[in-house]
């Protein structure tokens, strides 16, 4: 049949989109604002210490950080709901879904090593291979699950499921062609700076608590210069989180230069069964079938 | 008259650890302090989750590390707080220049210690709190009460909940397996073969139960009209850029400092309505579903009733709410005392958790 279209639906869903890109959420404009607003918010919430006049840390040095908790914890939820909105089909439910167990997983299995998590590892390659929106959620997603699992929501959870989010969105959105040689290497060393980047904003969200009570040198002082306070801050990661990070990021990056490909690969093939965006087309039924 | 034994709303549990760990965090004063934690200790006793592991002592363990740690580095580093009563005093060890802020050893003051302690059991307290309502009301129960709009992500972490256990039983047979076939070792590579089958098995798993419920209409019980949606996201955009606005108020006095709160507020407030008219869900019959009775409200109240006090006393600045380190007892204030004991009701004043649940 000559007339007949070059993209049934039976083409597209093997695969066969003239791009090769699978967006399995597209990220539509009041998504992206939702996304940069809460990214700001939440930079914000981590980076305050450095930034706010002397009066107002002194005066809320100790409410700041349940403050920022609560409204990260809306924020995060907020923007989870804008980028989903309306948009979730039961296999990207699915696939999200393994995602997240994955991430749990991780968490339920690496209970006795903290900080040596290779969560991420998973976060990364699902927003690399399923595109920053669904890197975002899943990345949100894992935290909350592995939280759940192992019962501890506590307030350090609402921090964590955005630098989670914000770690597999920024894999989505790596300038790298997939499938290319490049991207093993690439993918790895995003996965060693992120590692040593969640430690590095993680440890923010309760080091204005130390307070005077910190080490004298390593402690928030209220008001000091912008400068004094980084130097306090960095020497407190060097002495305290520099340990738990470096071979949390090690570890990651390994585990992506090992299996990335082969992981890469499995959830391809998942999105390309799942068959996500495959237009539904209802032809008239053609001359062969009707004779 | 002994209530039906039944689960309590796990909203109201969660607001009573909410309203307590938001009164532990306004005071230093150790003998509040310990008596929060021991409230937690005894309502977890007498009406525990039956499904949960009992979280709480984990979350104790957690607050008594962090004090232990922030007294050895105290001991050692010293803090910012000058004390008389000198306890002991270690060797001092000279550092070279540019580390010239930091004091390695030297005398060990009690005030000193005392600040840390009390300040890191407030924040052992707060944890004793959240660890009180996981144990309680296990949040998996809360994921039930999202909003419409977050059905489907709600979906995905219930997926997430329920493989994640097999994902471990997965990865053990696969690596007894390979153990079998005589592929020993640990560490990066081994961990990388075990990925990808059950990664492929969790997938597998997982689309057929996808493609299952698609054939039986899953999802067709949120309803969700273009412009409900369009309604939502206005709401959310402009919710947070009022919260953006609000922030940037709080942090540059010059901008308008007085406009900040009320900012942040009405923002935070139009986000989270967007939650809720974002999409409707259908009227559906529920299984055993949580009712709200008299005592859910008890225990959000015996929850409220100490943060209302201690935030008013810590506002008001009553004597023993914010305690200077010195030797002896406090001064400990006697509505607070009460305020914090009020919370234990709900130890006995709630239906105990079914027998059959345990």
């Amino acid at each position: 049949m000559s007339s007949r279209p070059p993209e049934t639906p039976v083409a597209t869903a093997l695969g066969a989109t003239p791009t090769g890109s699978r967006r399995v959420i597209p990220l539509r404009w009041p998504a992206v604002v939702a996304v940069a607003v809460v990214g700001v918010v939440g930079l914000f919430a981590f980076i305050w210490p450095f930034v706010v006049p002397a009066e107002v840390a002194i005066a809320h040095g100790n409410d700041a950080p349940w403050f920022f908790a609560v409204l990260i914890a809306l924020l995060a939820v907020v923007c989870l709901a804008e980028v989903s909105a309306g948009r979730l089909d039961a296999k990207t439910v699915a696939v999200l879904g393994v995602a997240a167990a994955a991430g749990g997983a991780m968490r339920l299995l690496s209970a006795g090593t903290a900080g040596l998590e290779p969560m991420f590892f998973v976060v990364i390659v699902a927003g690399r291979v399923l595109g920053p929106g669904v890197g975002f959620v899943s990345g949100a997603l894992a935290v909350t699950t592995g939280a759940l699992l192992t019962g501890g929501v506590g307030p350090w959870l609402p921090f964590q499921m955005v630098c989670a989010g914000g770690i597999g969105l920024g894999a989505g959105l790596l300038p790298v062609a997939a499938g290319s040689r490049a991207e093993r290497w690439v993918v790895a060393a995003y996965a060693l700076v992120t590692g040593l980047v969640f430690g590095l904003f993680m440890n923010l969200w309760f080091w204005p608590f130390l307070g005077a009570n910190a080490p004298t040198g390593m402690g928030f002082v209220p008001g000091a210069p912008v400068s004094e306070n980084l130097a306090h801050y960095a020497l407190f990661y060097l002495a305290t989180s520099l340990g738990w990070d470096l071979p949390r990021g090690v570890l990651n990056a390994v585990l992506v230069v090992v299996a990335g490909p082969a992981l890469l690969r499995v959830f391809r093939r998942a999105a390309r069964r799942a068959a996500f965006d495959a237009p539904v087309a209802f032809e008239p039924p053609s001359e062969q079938v009707r004779r | 008259m002994p209530l039906r034994p039944r689960l309590l709303h796990p909203a109201a549990w969660w607001l009573w650890g909410l309203g307590l760990a938001t009164a532990a965090s306004r005071t230093t004063n150790p003998v509040v302090l310990l008596l929060v934690i021991g409230v937690c200790i005894v309502v977890v006793t007498e009406r525990r989750d039956p499904a949960t592991t009992n979280p709480l002592w984990g979350f104790l363990a957690i607050g008594a590390i962090i004090i232990a740690f922030r007294v050895v580095m105290t001991m050692l580093l010293g803090n910012g707080v000058h004390g008389e009563t000198v306890l002991f005093t270690l060797p001092r060890v000279p550092l070279p220049e540019w580390a010239s802020g930091i004091r390695l050893g030297g005398p060990v003051t009690l005030e000193s210690l005392l600040y840390a302690v009390y300040d890191s059991l407030r924040l052992a307290a707060v944890l004793a709190c959240l660890g009180a309502a996981n144990a309680l009301a296990s949040p998996r129960r809360l994921l039930r009460y999202l909003p419409a709009t977050l059905y489907d992500v709600g979906t995905a972490v219930v997926v997430g909940l329920t493989f994640a256990p097999q994902l471990v039983t997965d990865a053990r047979a696969v690596r007894a397996a390979r153990t079998l076939r005589g592929h020993e070792g640990t560490g990066a590579r081994e961990t990388a073969r075990l990925a990808v089958p059950v990664l492929e098995t969790a997938f597998e798993r997982s689309l057929g139960l996808a493609a299952s419920m698609e054939s039986r209409g899953y999802g067709r019980t949120v309803h969700a009209s273009t412009r409900d949606r369009r309604l939502a996201s206005g709401l959310a955009l402009v919710g947070l850029l009022g919260v953006l606005g609000g922030l940037y108020g709080l942090l540059d006095a010059s901008a308008g400092g007085a406009l900040g709160l009320p900012l942040l507020a009405v923002g935070a407030a139009l986000a989270a309505a967007s939650l809720v008219v974002g999409a409707s869900r259908e009227r559906r019959s529920g299984h055993r579903r949580d009712r709200w009775q008299w005592p859910e409200t008890v225990t959000a109240l015996a929850g409220a009733v100490p943060a209302v006090v201690l935030v008013a006393g810590s506002v008001r600045g009553w004597d023993g709410i914010i305690v200077t380190p010195a030797p002896g007892l406090p001064a400990l204030p006697l509505p607070v005392v009460a305020a914090v004991l009020l919370a234990a009701v709900p130890a006995w004043l709630t239906p105990r958790p079914r027998e059959e649940d345990r």
